[in-house]
């Protein structure tokens, strides 16, 4: 029973880090922007933390908070140039922003330890605080979800227009989407800092920002259910196809492929948007018998 | 109430002149029709007014705030509701979805409030979904509730926009060709729904093709054609307007 816990906790946690991750894509996603920036602001989150607790001593705690702020600054200052880019633009335009951090970051190696990465950060961050912190972002993720600014991202990302021409402001919400993700990447960067010992610059590279977005397209952009799945999917699925491990990223982009293809809203969000027709469709036929 | 005045406004796509010096009115609780054959620029017209494009001259007045230079969100704010010509709802979201996002205006909750779950904004949400129900009772539409907008019969997708464009509570409505491919039922019906919310004090700018249609419901029609205003006045008048037969006999049928 132990040995199974040993041997299964470190992907539990790797699992948490990645809802953590994976909420700030969605939040992006949500509101219609196509933003991959969430890898650079997770890096900024990673490496203020690892420097300031290990070589000023600060206060993890603190540093988390204002790896969070730095996020969210970070998200503002981004917005404003993206402001007018859509689609395809935007990802390129973020692509561009998460390599020039990864850049910054081999270059100052005097700060980051460059390309060796930054090493022996002090472990501060364990399962419990992985899981407390992803209970309170799926509490925020719930919350807002319900709430107008909710609702306001759900119109943009299905219909700008129509957003704009009931009183939304597309810059506006853009602007939170994006200093909302860029605190839960700040943050969630901050806790990976502390809880694997060392960081390197190419770990908040494209490798995470493709493994975001296929949190999202597997789970979907409008629920708040959908990450989780989306992250426990990508979790889990290396440890069932362990045989297939040499081809893993082979069999991964195949499954991107057919999901894409078939259930282009993610699992969970599809599975809702089915249940809702099938509901609708008995309900009419109900309603046809009675008349 | 508050009167929507156009004063020579003008629209310039590069080489074409969409829309050429026009003045009009659309007075509080009555229905104003606007005709004219097709790429005469109407909806430019609706485009222009509603922040979706800038004017290339002119001025647009609500009352006395003057809305030619504000942004789409700004003009909904100020109390302007449309429709499109091609029907744009929410696809994903439910019957019910639609019609609450149309109640963003009234949100009173602030942004703090809504990101960390205060009372105000927990609280908000129930009594806006409410006030939804209520609105989709009035137009016949509580059955759909929860019905994807994307999958509704074509009328029923021109209710669902209505439904989300009066939900604004607008001082202004204006309706792009709300009856097109409707049949002469249908159209009747939405007809009536139009007079009462025009009784209740909105000023409607309805667009249309049809001119018996707009002759039933307008006590004042403007003619739009290659951009310019040709005539105005009571469907009488208008119809009889030797312009305005050229210009559709010319150009339509
Ligand atoms: N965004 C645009 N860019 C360039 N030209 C445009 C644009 N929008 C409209 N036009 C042109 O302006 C003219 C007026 O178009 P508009 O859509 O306003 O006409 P309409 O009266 O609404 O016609 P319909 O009855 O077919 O809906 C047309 O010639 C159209 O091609
Ligand atoms: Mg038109």
């Amino acid at each position: 029973m132990m040995n199974l816990v040993y041997t299964y906790q470190p992907l539990f946690d790797y699992f948490l880090l990645a809802v953590g991750f994976a909420y700030s894509q969605q939040m992006v996603l949500r509101a219609g922007v196509f933003s991959i920036g969430s890898a650079g602001f997770a890096s900024i989150g990673a490496y203020f933390v690892a420097i300031v607790v290990k070589d000023h001593g600060m206060n993890a705690i603190v540093a988390l908070l204002i790896a969070t702020l730095l996020g969210c600054v970070g998200g503002f200052l981004l917005s404003i140039p993206l402001a007018r880019l859509r689609g395809v633009f935007q990802a390129i335009a973020t692509l561009a922003f998460v390599q020039i951090v990864v850049s910054l970051c081999l270059y100052f190696d005097e700060l980051t330890g460059g390309p060796q990465g930054f090493n022996n950060i002090p472990k501060l961050v364990g399962t419990w605080h992985l899981l407390a912190a992803v209970l309170v972002t799926i509490y925020f993720m719930y919350v807002i979800s319900r709430s107008a600014i909710g609702r306001a991202f759900d119109a943009l990302r299905q219909d700008e227009t129509v957003g704009a021409t009931l009183g939304i402001s597309i810059r506006k919400y853009h602007m939170i989407a994006f200093v909302l993700s860029g605190a839960l990447a700040g943050f969630f960067g901050g806790m990976q800092s502390l809880y694997t010992f060392s960081i390197e610059p190419e770990m908040f590279g494209f490798t995470f920002l493709v493994a975001a977005l296929t949190y999202i397209i597997l789970g979907g952009r409008g629920t708040v259910t959908g990450p989780i799945i989306g992250a426990l999917i990508m979790s889990v699925l290396p440890e069932l196809a362990r045989p297939l491990a040499d081809n893993r990223q082979f069999f991964q982009g195949i499954l991107m492929m057919v999901m894409i293809a078939f259930m282009p809203h993610g699992v969970f969000d599809g599975l809702v948007l089915h249940l809702r027709k099938r509901r609708a469709a008995a309900r009419d036929k109900l309603f046809k018998e009675a008349h | 109430m508050a009167s929507l005045v156009l004063s020579n406004v003008s629209k310039r796509f590069g080489g074409l002149l969409a829309v050429s010096d026009v003045n009009m009115e659309v007075p509080p609780g009555k229905i104003t029709g606007l005709i004219g054959p097709n790429g005469a620029g109407k909806t430019t017209v609706v485009n222009m007014i509603t922040g979706l494009l800038k004017l290339t001259t002119g001025s647009i007045k609500l009352g006395d705030r003057d809305i030619s230079e504000a942004e789409a969100h700004e003009v909904a704010f100020a109390g302007v509701s449309r429709t499109f010509q091609n029907i744009r709802l929410l696809p994903e979201a439910t019957v019910l979805e639609n019609v609450v996002i149309g109640f963003h205006v009234h949100v009173r909750s602030s942004l703090f409030a809504q990101l960390v779950g205060l009372p105000s904004s927990v609280r908000e949400t129930p009594k806006l979904f409410e006030r939804g129900r209520q609105l989709l009772e009035r137009f016949g539409m509580s059955r759909y509730a929860d019905h994807p907008a994307g999958g509704l019969a074509y009328g029923h997708q021109r209710r669902v926009e209505m439904m989300r464009a009066v939900a604004t509570d607008p001082k202004i409505l204006l309706l792009d060709e709300p009856v097109a491919g409707m049949n002469d039922v249908e159209a009747t019906e939405l007809g009536d729904v139009f007079k009462e919310l025009a009784a209740s004090g909105i000023g409607l700018l309805l667009i249309e093709h049809n001119i018996r249609f707009v002759n039933q419901l307008c006590e004042q029609v403007y003619v739009l054609d290659s951009g310019a205003m040709i005539a105005s006045g009571t469907p009488q008048e208008v119809m009889h307007n030797p312009a305005v037969v050229a210009a559709y006999l010319g150009t339509k049928k």
